[in-house]
């Protein structure tokens, strides 16, 4: 399988803050890429400097063939890369449907069946329809985040964290909806909750005082006890 | 009864003149963080242009759409010139634009000449009614109709077009906007553009009203529409045309009734505005 | 701190020297012009360096700096005229001013410092303006727009004299703001320009040490007011306008922000520009608005050279020194401090 995503000795700073010191990271077509690490390792800010909203300052992104390193990132957003940021990014003011509207490029036959299946998908945004997006409950702001990086035909999408501050039963929804949108886009995911990244994900990218530490099949990290507990402090 | 009308028409009259100028302020800062202290200079040199082509064509409206213009090319400069080197840099915006005023300013005096000069009301709004004992001077009524009708036209913008959707998304979350593909360099600069559009022509408006442009004028006027934006909340339309009236009003009464305080009493507005309520009376929430 | 003495001694015999020949200059010039003009530059100077501590050193932006020093020339003036010029009713005056103006700034700094930027730049305008408006309208005391003129001490009646106390207080008030910025304080305010939050998480009260920077940079200015008030032996509703905030900006972003000794030669550039500016009006009337390339002059550097003409020298003089291999620690310091800008 090809790569969809190639990240290259990627650094990154923060004003003088030296963030990113060195990730390397592939994430590969139709499959969902997962990166792990504690907490300040550098996960979002990955997430961050791939969309181009903390630019690298060293190293080389391609997405799809391209270069995209030094890109704009509504211009990475327009090569195809959905973003679904840690706060889901909810325009509060605005309702759901002003909210997918922003989002959608074009408003074509092919975007507006993709809408219409995303809203399948999700029901409640489409019960909610009219309601501002603020006022949206955790698990449906989440949701409206995931279809509006959906909508445009994304090759990728990146997932913040998506089952940070949700109910369990909540995160079982997000998860369905994860393994489904995967039919049709490779997913890059930020996650904490071990058990759900081990579920979903195929590979796994495990970072840490931002650098990569190590990568391979998620099978791989679950049977490593060692790994994971020097890590991510389980196991 | 009379003086209350008459009281009423000039404060609205005024704030609508300034809402002109705030509501550029306001989105400008609210899309980009900007205070755009050339805000000013444009509606200066909007007076200014529009004057002087009244003056040469005798045609209130030509020189109504050369102030319009005239923004619309200063703006585009200004934001290319001026703002563009210094995106977010807060303080060096503001350092910028202050000087950049400065220079609109005197550019005035050198193109065309440092003294006022004096403006007339056209002859189809020249004039008042006269309904018993109270006096209704037509301009004022011209200028508070001009102004609500602006202000129908920019809320139906915002409201129910793809641009204005975007221009509100991008106020509430630039980042945001940014990743869902939209270049919001250009959005902003659009907004930038019809900001000094809608500043030119406030001051082209104003130049009748008060019967004389002066290059000062440009910085008191941007002044009240600083005021006008922090009290109605930064990046705040709908907070802009309120606290454009509120300040218009308060002009006009305390001129009235309190006038050693008339000028002091905006300044006491936004102060206590920005001690008891920072984010303004009505607010843009974030995210 | 690693302490360089030799760099610092090479620097304190070229200030020496500075002072002494503007200490001798009025004797070779032998012109009241000259003299006059001298003292602006010195009394502006005072003004911009205080300006550049908020500024430069602690990143606050403030637009009615030009109210403390209103009221340091308005105390002086009405002091002075109120209970004769006598230099003990100056030196009480000075000290007036300098309260008042403290007071003022911890007042405005408590309620708006811990805002963003831009609202405490807002408040400052709407408090400076309503200090304007108290000097226009307090008729019985300040006698409005048209001020009065006084009469100042004796002493000082004498142009010479009056410079030489200047140019002791531009001396006396850099040597003191160079120790504050050098000491741990002055650090702290750096921190804070540099990284408002970061410096708070390190358990900095942040806003008690702006507000302590504002009162100083208020204090100084009220000082300079005080000094201007002398000069003209005169006092009115300008010195409380925006057009004097303005100059203050001007010089320090033109000289260097953050460097103290940039302002004060900003304040010289300006002082002197105008002066010959104004005088070559006469034959070109372009000069008349001489305002015009200051404010172009001033639009560049903030653009291009952030560091004014005292920190980009110093870079490129640092650079040069890089180049011939003499690598000392603070030019690399310097040049690592500028790629990450």
């Amino acid at each position: 399988m090809t790569n969809i995503l190639t990240l290259e000795r990627v650094e990154t700073f923060i004003s003088q803050y030296h963030i990113l010191q060195g990730i390397d990271f592939e994430a590969k077509a139709g499959e969902v890429s997962v990166l792990l690490g504690r907490n300040g390792a550098g996960k979002t800010t990955t997430l961050r400097t791939i969309m181009g909203l903390t630019p690298a300052s060293k190293g080389t992104i391609h997405f799809d063939g391209k270069d995209i390193t030094k890109m704009a990132p509504y211009d990475i957003a327009n090569s195809g890369i959905g973003y679904v940021p840690e706060d889901q990014g909810i325009f509060g003011q605005l309702t759901v449907e002003e909210n997918m509207k922003v989002a959608i490029r074009k408003e074509t036959d092919a975007t507006m069946q993709k809408q219409t299946y995303i809203l399948e998908l999700f029901p409640d945004l489409k019960k909610f329809w009219k309601k501002q997006g603020g006022n949206l409950s955790g698990g449906q702001k989440q949701m409206l985040a995931m279809a509006r990086a959906f909508v445009n035909d994304s090759k990728l999408l990146l997932i913040d964290e998506p089952s940070k501050g949700l109910a369990p039963i909540v995160i079982e929804k997000v998860m369905e909806a994860i393994t489904e949108m995967k039919k049709h886009t490779s997913i890059v995911l930020v996650e904490q909750n071990f058990m759900m990244a081990s579920k979903i994900g195929d590979t796994f990218t495990l970072i840490d005082d931002g650098r990569t530490v190590q990568s391979g099949e998620m099978q791989n990290l679950i049977e490593d006890e060692q790994l994971k507990r020097k890590y991510l402090g389980i196991g | 009864m009379e003086l209350l009308i008459s009281l009423t028409i000039n404060g609205l009259a005024t704030g609508m003149l300034i809402f002109l100028l705030a509501a550029g302020l306001t989105l400008i800062f609210g899309l980009m963080d900007v205070l755009n202290f050339a805000h000013g200079g444009l509606f200066v040199w909007g007076a200014y242009t529009g004057v002087f082509t009244y003056a040469w064509s005798n045609s209130f409206l030509v020189g109504i759409i050369v102030a319009i213009l005239t923004g619309l090319v200063l703006g585009f400069i200004t934001e290319k010139l001026i703002i563009k080197p210094v995106y977010g840099n807060h303080v060096q915006q503001i350092l910028i634009t202050l000087g950049f005023m400065l220079v609109l300013q005197e550019m005035i005096k050198v193109v065309f000449g440092p003294n006022g000069v004096p403006v007339k009301v056209p002859s189809y709004l020249a004039g008042s009614w006269q309904i018993g004992d109270l006096t209704i001077i037509k301009y004022r009524i011209f200028i508070i109709v001009v102004g609500f009708a602006l202000f129908g036209v920019l809320y139906f913008i915002l409201n129910r077009t793809k641009i204005g959707l975007v221009v509100r998304a991008g106020v509430m979350n630039r980042e945001m906007t940014q990743a869902l593909g939209i270049n919001i360099k250009r959005v902003f600069l659009i907004v930038f553009m019809c900001g000094a559009a809608l500043a030119a022509l406030g001051g082209m408006l104003m130049a009748p009203y008060s019967g004389v442009v002066y290059a000062e004028m440009g910085m008191e006027y941007a002044i009240l529409g600083f005021i006008v934006v922090v009290i109605g909340g930064m990046g705040s339309f709908q907070g802009s045309l309120l606290a454009a009236i509120l300040v218009g009003l308060a002009g006009s009464f305390m001129a009235y009734y309190v006038p050693f305080l008339s000028v002091a009493v905006n300044m006491i507005l936004m102060a206590s505005v920005l001690i008891f309520r920072p984010q303004g009376l009505f607010t843009v929430a974030k995210g | 701190m690693i302490k360089q003495p030799l760099l610092l001694s090479k620097v304190n015999v070229v200030y020496a020297i500075v002072v002494g020949v503007m200490a001798v200059l009025p004797f070779v010039l032998d012109s009241r012009t000259m003299t006059i003009l001298l003292t602006q530059f010195c009394i502006f100077a005072i003004l911009a360096m205080s300006y550049d501590i908020l500024l430069g050193y602690t990143g606050i932006i403030s637009f009615g700096h030009a109210m403390f020093f209103g009221i340091g020339a308005y105390t002086t003036a009405i002091m002075l005229s109120d209970y004769g010029p006598s230099i003990g009713i100056f030196a009480v005056s000075i000290v007036v001013g300098i309260v008042l103006s403290a007071i003022i700034s911890v007042i405005s700094g408590a309620l708006t410092l811990r805002l963003k930027s831009h609202f405490y730049a807002m408040f400052t305008l709407a408090i400076s303006g309503l200090f304007l408006v108290l000097a226009e309208k307090w008729r019985t005391v300040t006698k409005g727009n048209d001020g009065f003129t006084f009469r100042a001490p004796e002493l000082f009646r004498e142009r010479l004299y009056f410079y030489f106390l200047v140019l002791i207080c531009l001396v006396v008030v850099f040597i003191l703001l160079k120790r504050i910025v050098a000491s741990p304080f002055g650090k702290v305010l750096v921190a804070i320009r540099e990284n408002e939050q970061r410096t708070r998480s390190l358990g900095y009260k942040t806003l008690g040490y702006k507000i302590i920077a504002s009162v100083i940079a208020g204090a100084v200015a009220s000082l300079a007011g005080s000094l201007y008030a002398i000069s003209l032996r005169f006092v009115n509703t300008s010195v409380m306008t925006m057009d004097i905030t303005l100059d203050a900006l001007m010089m320090t972003i033109i000289g260097g922000v953050g460097t103290l000794i940039g302002p004060i030669i900003g304040a010289g550039v300006i002082e002197f520009a105008q002066h010959y500016l104004s005088g070559l009006a006469r034959e070109y009337p372009i000069f008349e608005r001489w305002i015009i390339f200051f404010g172009i002059l001033y639009i560049l550097a903030v653009i291009f050279f952030p560091r004014g003409i005292v920190g980009t020298v110093s870079l490129r003089y640092h650079e040069w020194k890089l180049k011939k291999g003499q690598k000392t620690k603070a030019s690399v310091k310097l040049r690592e401090k500028e790629i990450q800008r």
